[in-house]
Protein backbone atom coordinates (compact mmCIF):
# COMPACT_ATOMS: atom_id res chain seq x y z
CA UNK A 1 0.00 0.00 0.00
CA UNK A 2 2.76 2.40 0.96
CA UNK A 3 4.65 1.81 -2.25
CA UNK A 4 1.50 2.05 -4.32
CA UNK A 5 0.50 5.34 -2.68
CA UNK A 6 4.00 6.69 -3.29
CA UNK A 7 3.77 5.70 -6.96
CA UNK A 8 0.53 7.66 -7.37
CA UNK A 9 2.00 10.76 -5.74
CA UNK A 10 5.57 10.60 -6.94
CA UNK A 11 6.82 14.22 -6.93
CA UNK A 12 7.56 15.72 -10.35
CA UNK A 13 8.86 19.15 -11.41
CA UNK A 14 5.91 21.52 -10.99
CA UNK A 15 6.88 23.40 -14.19
CA UNK A 16 5.48 20.38 -16.01
CA UNK A 17 1.98 21.24 -14.81
CA UNK A 18 2.48 24.89 -15.80
CA UNK A 19 2.99 23.91 -19.46
CA UNK A 20 0.40 21.13 -19.49
CA UNK A 21 -2.16 23.51 -18.03
CA UNK A 22 -1.69 26.00 -20.87
CA UNK A 23 -2.04 23.23 -23.49
CA UNK A 24 -5.22 21.84 -21.92
CA UNK A 25 -6.98 25.16 -21.37
CA UNK A 26 -6.01 26.61 -24.76
CA UNK A 27 -7.33 23.45 -26.40
CA UNK A 28 -10.82 24.19 -25.02
CA UNK A 29 -11.64 27.18 -27.31
CA UNK A 30 -10.05 25.35 -30.26
CA UNK A 31 -12.28 22.36 -29.53
CA UNK A 32 -15.40 24.52 -29.26
CA UNK A 33 -14.87 26.63 -32.37
CA UNK A 34 -12.60 24.66 -34.68
CA UNK A 35 -12.53 20.90 -34.10
CA UNK A 36 -16.07 20.08 -32.93
CA UNK A 37 -18.32 22.94 -34.10
CA UNK A 38 -21.19 20.40 -34.33
CA UNK A 39 -21.61 20.51 -30.54
CA UNK A 40 -22.91 24.09 -30.63
CA UNK A 41 -25.28 23.09 -33.45
CA UNK A 42 -27.13 20.80 -31.05
CA UNK A 43 -28.65 23.95 -29.58
CA UNK A 44 -30.62 24.37 -32.82
CA UNK A 45 -32.13 20.88 -32.75
CA UNK A 46 -35.72 20.25 -31.63
CA UNK A 47 -35.67 18.87 -28.08
CA UNK A 48 -37.41 15.67 -29.29
CA UNK A 49 -34.00 14.53 -30.57
CA UNK A 50 -32.36 14.88 -27.11
CA UNK A 51 -31.55 11.47 -25.59
CA UNK A 52 -30.20 12.26 -22.10
CA UNK A 53 -27.16 10.40 -20.76
CA UNK A 54 -27.19 8.77 -17.32
CA UNK A 55 -25.25 11.75 -15.91
CA UNK A 56 -27.76 14.22 -17.38
CA UNK A 57 -30.64 12.38 -15.71
CA UNK A 58 -28.87 11.89 -12.36
CA UNK A 59 -27.85 15.55 -12.10
CA UNK A 60 -31.13 16.85 -13.61
CA UNK A 61 -29.18 18.83 -16.20
CA UNK A 62 -31.31 21.11 -18.38
CA UNK A 63 -32.43 20.02 -21.86
CA UNK A 64 -30.05 21.81 -24.25
CA UNK A 65 -31.92 24.69 -25.84
CA UNK A 66 -30.34 27.39 -27.98
CA UNK A 67 -29.97 29.66 -24.90
CA UNK A 68 -28.48 26.95 -22.67
CA UNK A 69 -25.93 25.99 -25.32
CA UNK A 70 -24.87 29.58 -26.08
CA UNK A 71 -24.51 30.53 -22.39
CA UNK A 72 -22.43 27.43 -21.65
CA UNK A 73 -20.30 27.96 -24.77
CA UNK A 74 -19.28 31.54 -24.06
CA UNK A 75 -18.79 31.05 -20.31
CA UNK A 76 -16.66 27.98 -21.06
CA UNK A 77 -14.43 29.78 -23.55
CA UNK A 78 -14.02 32.85 -21.30
CA UNK A 79 -13.11 30.84 -18.18
CA UNK A 80 -10.79 28.55 -20.17
CA UNK A 81 -8.82 31.62 -21.31
CA UNK A 82 -8.59 32.85 -17.70
CA UNK A 83 -7.42 29.40 -16.60
CA UNK A 84 -4.86 29.25 -19.45
CA UNK A 85 -3.37 32.51 -18.19
CA UNK A 86 -2.71 30.77 -14.87
CA UNK A 87 -4.88 33.19 -12.82
CA UNK A 88 -6.70 31.67 -9.81
CA UNK A 89 -5.93 28.17 -11.08
CA UNK A 90 -8.04 26.33 -8.51
CA UNK A 91 -11.19 28.41 -9.00
CA UNK A 92 -10.99 28.97 -12.76
CA UNK A 93 -9.98 25.34 -13.32
CA UNK A 94 -12.93 24.01 -11.33
CA UNK A 95 -15.37 26.19 -13.27
CA UNK A 96 -13.87 25.10 -16.60
CA UNK A 97 -14.21 21.44 -15.58
CA UNK A 98 -17.90 21.85 -14.65
CA UNK A 99 -18.72 23.78 -17.83
CA UNK A 100 -16.81 21.41 -20.10
CA UNK A 101 -18.59 18.43 -18.53
CA UNK A 102 -21.92 20.12 -19.31
CA UNK A 103 -20.60 20.86 -22.83
CA UNK A 104 -19.92 17.14 -23.23
CA UNK A 105 -23.48 16.34 -22.12
CA UNK A 106 -24.69 18.64 -24.91
CA UNK A 107 -22.31 16.86 -27.32
CA UNK A 108 -23.04 13.24 -26.48
CA UNK A 109 -26.81 13.21 -25.84
CA UNK A 110 -27.99 12.89 -29.45
CA UNK A 111 -27.30 9.26 -30.32
CA UNK A 112 -23.49 9.14 -30.58
CA UNK A 113 -20.90 9.12 -27.81
CA UNK A 114 -17.26 9.92 -28.59
CA UNK A 115 -14.50 8.02 -26.79
CA UNK A 116 -11.66 10.46 -27.33
CA UNK A 117 -11.96 12.65 -24.25
CA UNK A 118 -11.88 10.54 -21.10
CA UNK A 119 -8.25 11.45 -20.34
CA UNK A 120 -8.91 15.10 -21.25
CA UNK A 121 -11.82 15.22 -18.79
CA UNK A 122 -9.59 13.66 -16.13
CA UNK A 123 -7.01 16.38 -16.87
CA UNK A 124 -9.64 19.10 -16.39
CA UNK A 125 -10.77 17.43 -13.15
CA UNK A 126 -7.32 17.13 -11.56
CA UNK A 127 -5.54 20.30 -12.75
CA UNK A 128 -7.38 22.54 -10.23
CA UNK A 129 -5.95 20.43 -7.39
CA UNK A 130 -2.49 21.82 -8.17
CA UNK A 131 -1.97 25.39 -7.01
CA UNK A 132 -0.04 28.12 -8.81
CA UNK A 133 2.88 26.91 -10.92
CA UNK A 134 5.70 28.62 -12.84
CA UNK A 135 7.17 27.77 -16.23
CA UNK A 136 10.51 26.01 -16.01
CA UNK A 137 10.16 25.37 -12.27
CA UNK A 138 12.08 22.18 -11.51
CA UNK A 139 11.22 21.97 -7.82
CA UNK A 140 9.34 18.73 -7.25
CA UNK A 141 5.78 18.63 -6.05
CA UNK A 142 3.66 15.64 -5.06
CA UNK A 143 0.40 17.39 -5.96
CA UNK A 144 1.73 17.94 -9.51
CA UNK A 145 2.87 14.33 -9.56
CA UNK A 146 -0.55 12.98 -8.61
CA UNK A 147 -2.37 15.16 -11.16
CA UNK A 148 -0.11 14.13 -14.05
CA UNK A 149 -0.17 10.48 -12.97
CA UNK A 150 -3.97 10.49 -13.06
CA UNK A 151 -3.93 11.83 -16.64
CA UNK A 152 -1.29 9.31 -17.73
CA UNK A 153 -3.28 6.43 -16.25
CA UNK A 154 -6.44 7.74 -17.97
CA UNK A 155 -4.55 7.81 -21.30
CA UNK A 156 -3.40 4.22 -20.81
CA UNK A 157 -6.86 3.06 -19.70
CA UNK A 158 -8.36 4.55 -22.89
CA UNK A 159 -6.29 2.00 -24.85
CA UNK A 160 -6.40 -0.89 -22.41
CA UNK A 161 -10.15 -0.72 -21.78
CA UNK A 162 -10.75 -0.33 -25.54
CA UNK A 163 -9.23 -3.81 -25.95
CA UNK A 164 -11.54 -5.02 -23.18
CA UNK A 165 -14.56 -3.51 -24.99
CA UNK A 166 -13.52 -5.24 -28.23
CA UNK A 167 -13.55 -8.59 -26.42
CA UNK A 168 -16.83 -7.75 -24.64
CA UNK A 169 -18.76 -6.53 -27.69
CA UNK A 170 -16.88 -8.10 -30.58
CA UNK A 171 -15.90 -11.39 -28.97
CA UNK A 172 -12.55 -13.17 -28.80
CA UNK A 173 -12.57 -13.43 -32.60
CA UNK A 174 -12.73 -9.63 -33.04
CA UNK A 175 -9.27 -9.53 -34.70
CA UNK A 176 -10.36 -11.88 -37.51
CA UNK A 177 -13.39 -9.74 -38.39
CA UNK A 178 -13.74 -7.01 -41.00
CA UNK A 179 -13.82 -4.01 -38.67
CA UNK A 180 -10.99 -2.17 -40.43
CA UNK A 181 -12.43 -3.02 -43.86
CA UNK A 182 -15.74 -1.53 -42.75
CA UNK A 183 -14.03 1.58 -41.39
CA UNK A 184 -12.13 2.08 -44.65
CA UNK A 185 -15.23 1.54 -46.82
CA UNK A 186 -17.04 4.15 -44.74
CA UNK A 187 -14.27 6.73 -44.28
CA UNK A 188 -11.22 5.61 -46.21
CA UNK A 189 -8.67 7.94 -47.87
CA UNK A 190 -6.34 7.48 -50.85
CA UNK A 191 -3.77 6.32 -48.32
CA UNK A 192 -5.94 3.43 -47.10
CA UNK A 193 -8.48 2.30 -49.73
CA UNK A 194 -5.86 0.15 -51.51
CA UNK A 195 -5.74 -2.03 -48.39
CA UNK A 196 -9.26 -3.28 -49.11
CA UNK A 197 -7.68 -5.57 -51.73
CA UNK A 198 -5.49 -7.18 -49.02
CA UNK A 199 -7.84 -8.47 -46.29
CA UNK A 200 -5.01 -10.44 -44.65
CA UNK A 201 -3.13 -7.19 -44.08
CA UNK A 202 -6.19 -5.68 -42.39
CA UNK A 203 -6.60 -8.74 -40.15
CA UNK A 204 -2.91 -8.48 -39.21
CA UNK A 205 -3.55 -4.80 -38.39
CA UNK A 206 -6.40 -5.81 -36.11
CA UNK A 207 -4.21 -8.32 -34.22
CA UNK A 208 -1.53 -5.64 -33.86
CA UNK A 209 -4.07 -3.10 -32.63
CA UNK A 210 -5.65 -5.21 -29.88
CA UNK A 211 -2.21 -6.56 -28.88
CA UNK A 212 -0.80 -3.05 -28.54
CA UNK A 213 -3.84 -1.90 -26.57
CA UNK A 214 -3.46 -4.79 -24.12
CA UNK A 215 0.24 -3.92 -23.68
CA UNK A 216 -0.43 -0.18 -23.20
CA UNK A 217 0.05 -0.26 -19.37
CA UNK A 218 3.76 -0.80 -20.12
CA UNK A 219 3.84 2.91 -21.04
CA UNK A 220 3.59 3.68 -17.33
CA UNK A 221 6.97 2.03 -16.84
CA UNK A 222 8.69 4.70 -18.96
CA UNK A 223 10.64 6.53 -16.27
CA UNK A 224 13.47 8.39 -17.95
CA UNK A 225 12.72 11.58 -19.86
CA UNK A 226 13.97 9.94 -23.03
CA UNK A 227 11.66 6.93 -22.65
CA UNK A 228 8.67 9.20 -22.04
CA UNK A 229 9.44 11.27 -25.13
CA UNK A 230 9.71 8.02 -27.12
CA UNK A 231 6.31 6.93 -25.74
CA UNK A 232 4.76 10.23 -26.82
CA UNK A 233 6.32 9.84 -30.29
CA UNK A 234 4.95 6.30 -30.59
CA UNK A 235 1.42 7.33 -29.59
CA UNK A 236 1.42 10.39 -31.85
CA UNK A 237 2.61 8.20 -34.73
CA UNK A 238 -0.33 5.85 -34.14
CA UNK A 239 -2.91 8.64 -34.03
CA UNK A 240 -1.52 10.39 -37.12
CA UNK A 241 -1.58 7.07 -39.07
CA UNK A 242 -5.19 6.46 -38.07
CA UNK A 243 -6.02 9.98 -39.23
CA UNK A 244 -4.29 9.38 -42.57
CA UNK A 245 -6.27 6.16 -43.05
CA UNK A 246 -9.79 6.94 -41.84
CA UNK A 247 -9.75 10.71 -41.00
CA UNK A 248 -10.45 10.17 -37.31
CA UNK A 249 -8.15 11.74 -34.73
CA UNK A 250 -8.55 11.68 -30.97
CA UNK A 251 -7.42 15.29 -30.48
CA UNK A 252 -8.36 15.87 -26.82
CA UNK A 253 -6.74 12.52 -26.04
CA UNK A 254 -3.60 13.66 -27.89
CA UNK A 255 -3.50 16.76 -25.65
CA UNK A 256 -3.72 14.46 -22.60
CA UNK A 257 -0.79 12.39 -23.94
CA UNK A 258 1.40 15.50 -23.47
CA UNK A 259 1.18 14.88 -19.70
CA UNK A 260 4.06 12.42 -20.26
CA UNK A 261 6.46 15.09 -21.52
CA UNK A 262 9.23 16.55 -19.31
CA UNK A 263 8.00 19.98 -20.38
CA UNK A 264 9.68 21.84 -17.50
CA UNK A 265 12.76 21.73 -19.73
CA UNK A 266 11.07 23.95 -22.31
CA UNK A 267 12.81 27.29 -22.63
CA UNK A 268 10.31 30.06 -23.18
CA UNK A 269 11.88 33.40 -24.07
CA UNK A 270 10.96 36.06 -21.52
CA UNK A 271 9.34 33.58 -19.15
CA UNK A 272 12.57 31.76 -18.39
CA UNK A 273 14.23 34.93 -17.05
CA UNK A 274 11.50 35.58 -14.53
CA UNK A 275 11.33 32.01 -13.27
CA UNK A 276 15.07 32.00 -12.57
CA UNK A 277 14.92 35.27 -10.63
CA UNK A 278 13.55 34.02 -7.27
CA UNK A 279 16.20 31.30 -7.04
CA UNK A 280 18.92 33.88 -7.66
CA UNK A 281 17.41 36.18 -5.01
CA UNK A 282 17.31 33.32 -2.52
CA UNK A 283 20.98 32.57 -3.14
CA UNK A 284 21.89 36.23 -2.62
CA UNK A 285 19.90 36.24 0.63
CA UNK A 286 21.71 33.13 1.81
CA UNK A 287 25.09 34.74 1.12
CA UNK A 288 24.20 37.99 2.89
CA UNK B 1 3.19 6.66 3.19
CA UNK B 2 3.60 5.31 6.76
CA UNK B 3 6.77 7.31 7.24
CA UNK B 4 5.01 10.51 6.15
CA UNK B 5 2.11 10.07 8.56
CA UNK B 6 4.44 10.15 11.61
CA UNK B 7 5.51 13.71 10.95
CA UNK B 8 3.25 16.69 10.36
CA UNK B 9 4.94 17.68 7.09
CA UNK B 10 6.14 14.72 4.99
CA UNK B 11 9.13 15.24 2.70
CA UNK B 12 6.98 15.16 -0.47
CA UNK B 13 4.91 18.15 0.59
CA UNK B 14 1.45 16.57 0.94
CA UNK B 15 -0.18 16.25 4.35
CA UNK B 16 -2.14 13.24 5.53
CA UNK B 17 -5.56 14.60 4.51
CA UNK B 18 -4.26 15.61 1.06
CA UNK B 19 -2.92 12.10 0.50
CA UNK B 20 -6.03 10.32 1.77
CA UNK B 21 -8.50 12.22 -0.41
CA UNK B 22 -6.28 11.83 -3.47
CA UNK B 23 -6.08 8.07 -3.00
CA UNK B 24 -9.84 7.89 -2.33
CA UNK B 25 -10.59 9.84 -5.53
CA UNK B 26 -8.19 7.59 -7.46
CA UNK B 27 -9.89 4.44 -6.17
CA UNK B 28 -13.37 5.80 -6.86
CA UNK B 29 -12.45 6.86 -10.40
CA UNK B 30 -10.88 3.48 -11.18
CA UNK B 31 -13.89 1.64 -9.76
CA UNK B 32 -16.29 3.71 -11.90
CA UNK B 33 -14.36 3.30 -15.15
CA UNK B 34 -13.85 -0.45 -14.68
CA UNK B 35 -17.52 -0.94 -13.74
CA UNK B 36 -18.54 1.03 -16.84
CA UNK B 37 -16.28 -1.05 -19.06
CA UNK B 38 -17.61 -4.36 -17.74
CA UNK B 39 -21.33 -3.58 -17.32
CA UNK B 40 -21.95 -0.06 -18.66
CA UNK B 41 -23.27 1.30 -21.95
CA UNK B 42 -22.40 4.34 -24.08
CA UNK B 43 -25.06 6.34 -22.23
CA UNK B 44 -22.97 6.05 -19.04
CA UNK B 45 -20.47 8.58 -20.47
CA UNK B 46 -17.83 9.47 -19.27
CA UNK B 47 -17.57 6.09 -17.53
CA UNK B 48 -19.06 3.94 -20.29
CA UNK B 49 -17.11 1.28 -22.19
CA UNK B 50 -14.45 2.47 -24.68
CA UNK B 51 -16.20 0.86 -27.61
CA UNK B 52 -14.51 2.57 -30.55
CA UNK B 53 -14.61 0.01 -33.37
CA UNK B 54 -15.37 -2.69 -30.80
CA UNK B 55 -18.02 -4.62 -32.74
CA UNK B 56 -16.87 -7.44 -34.94
CA UNK B 57 -17.95 -7.21 -38.56
CA UNK B 58 -18.17 -10.54 -40.32
CA UNK B 59 -15.84 -10.66 -43.36
CA UNK B 60 -18.80 -11.86 -45.45
CA UNK B 61 -21.49 -9.48 -44.20
CA UNK B 62 -22.12 -6.23 -46.10
CA UNK B 63 -20.75 -2.88 -44.88
CA UNK B 64 -23.77 -0.73 -44.07
CA UNK B 65 -23.99 3.05 -44.15
CA UNK B 66 -27.03 5.28 -43.91
CA UNK B 67 -27.82 8.52 -45.69
CA UNK B 68 -30.54 11.07 -45.23
CA UNK B 69 -32.00 11.91 -48.61
CA UNK B 70 -34.42 14.79 -48.98
CA UNK B 71 -36.52 16.84 -51.39
CA UNK B 72 -37.08 20.57 -50.97
CA UNK B 73 -40.13 22.72 -51.75
CA UNK B 74 -38.49 23.85 -55.00
CA UNK B 75 -38.02 20.20 -56.04
CA UNK B 76 -34.29 19.87 -55.38
CA UNK B 77 -33.02 16.40 -54.32
CA UNK B 78 -30.15 16.37 -51.87
CA UNK B 79 -28.26 14.25 -49.39
CA UNK B 80 -28.38 15.91 -45.98
CA UNK B 81 -25.07 16.13 -44.10
CA UNK B 82 -24.55 16.81 -40.40
CA UNK B 83 -23.86 20.57 -40.63
CA UNK B 84 -27.11 21.16 -42.57
CA UNK B 85 -29.31 20.04 -39.68
CA UNK B 86 -27.03 19.82 -36.65
CA UNK B 87 -27.47 16.03 -36.34
CA UNK B 88 -24.47 14.05 -37.64
CA UNK B 89 -24.67 10.81 -39.61
CA UNK B 90 -23.50 8.74 -36.64
CA UNK B 91 -26.17 10.40 -34.49
CA UNK B 92 -28.88 9.57 -37.02
CA UNK B 93 -27.60 5.96 -36.96
CA UNK B 94 -27.54 6.02 -33.14
CA UNK B 95 -31.23 7.03 -33.07
CA UNK B 96 -32.18 4.90 -36.08
CA UNK B 97 -34.50 2.68 -34.04
CA UNK B 98 -36.50 5.76 -32.98
CA UNK B 99 -36.77 7.09 -36.54
CA UNK B 100 -37.91 3.71 -37.91
CA UNK B 101 -40.46 3.22 -35.10
CA UNK B 102 -41.78 6.78 -35.41
CA UNK B 103 -41.00 8.35 -38.83
CA UNK B 104 -42.82 11.52 -37.71
CA UNK B 105 -39.64 12.25 -35.72
CA UNK B 106 -38.01 13.02 -39.09
CA UNK B 107 -40.23 16.12 -39.03
CA UNK B 108 -37.87 17.39 -36.26
CA UNK B 109 -34.99 17.10 -38.71
CA UNK B 110 -36.97 19.12 -41.24
CA UNK B 111 -37.48 21.81 -38.58
CA UNK B 112 -33.74 21.79 -37.80
CA UNK B 113 -32.90 22.05 -41.52
CA UNK B 114 -35.29 24.96 -41.94
CA UNK B 115 -33.49 26.90 -39.17
CA UNK B 116 -30.34 26.74 -41.28
CA UNK B 117 -32.05 27.13 -44.70
CA UNK B 118 -35.26 29.15 -44.29
CA UNK B 119 -35.61 29.82 -48.07
CA UNK B 120 -36.07 26.26 -49.34
CA UNK B 121 -37.47 23.95 -46.62
CA UNK B 122 -37.76 20.18 -46.94
CA UNK B 123 -41.01 18.46 -47.93
CA UNK B 124 -39.75 14.88 -47.90
CA UNK B 125 -37.03 13.01 -45.98
CA UNK B 126 -35.91 9.40 -46.34
CA UNK B 127 -33.34 7.46 -44.34
CA UNK B 128 -31.72 5.19 -46.88
CA UNK B 129 -29.45 2.26 -46.04
CA UNK B 130 -26.65 1.41 -48.46
CA UNK B 131 -25.23 -2.13 -48.31
CA UNK B 132 -21.81 -2.83 -49.80
CA UNK B 133 -21.31 -6.62 -49.78
CA UNK B 134 -17.86 -8.00 -48.88
CA UNK B 135 -16.44 -11.38 -49.79
CA UNK B 136 -13.86 -12.61 -47.26
CA UNK B 137 -13.20 -9.05 -46.20
CA UNK B 138 -12.73 -7.81 -49.75
CA UNK B 139 -14.94 -5.18 -51.39
CA UNK B 140 -17.08 -6.56 -54.25
CA UNK B 141 -18.07 -3.24 -55.82
CA UNK B 142 -21.79 -4.09 -55.54
CA UNK B 143 -24.22 -1.68 -53.82
CA UNK B 144 -27.81 -2.21 -52.60
CA UNK B 145 -30.15 0.44 -51.15
CA UNK B 146 -33.15 0.13 -48.82
CA UNK B 147 -35.45 2.89 -47.53
CA UNK B 148 -35.69 2.50 -43.74
CA UNK B 149 -37.99 5.40 -42.85
CA UNK B 150 -39.68 8.16 -44.77
CA UNK B 151 -41.58 11.31 -43.90
CA UNK B 152 -43.55 13.76 -46.05
CA UNK B 153 -44.65 17.23 -44.97
CA UNK B 154 -48.34 16.80 -44.03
Amino acid sequence: MTRLARWWMEPVPSGRVAVFRVLVYLYVPLDVFLFTPWVAQHGGLPTALYQPLTIGRLLHLPTPTHTVVEVVRWLLVATALVAASGRAPRLSGTVVFALYLEWMVVAMSYGKVEHDRFAFLVALAVLPTVGATRFGDRSRSASAGWALRMVQVAVVLTYFLAAWAKIRFGGWDWPTGATLARAIVRRGTVLSTWMLDYPTLLVAGQFLMIGAELCSPLLLLARSDRARCAAVGLLLGFHVSVFAGITIIFLPHVVAIMSLLPSERLRLPGRAERSVQPARDARRDALA
Amino acid sequence: MARGSKTSEPPDGLGRFARVWRLTATGLGLALVFTGTVWGQDSDFPFGPFRMYSTRDSPDAPVVTTQIEATTVSGRHLTISGPQTGLRRAEVEGQLGRFVADPALLGSLAVAYQRHHPDDPLVRIEIVRHDYPLRQGQATGVERTTVLASWSRP
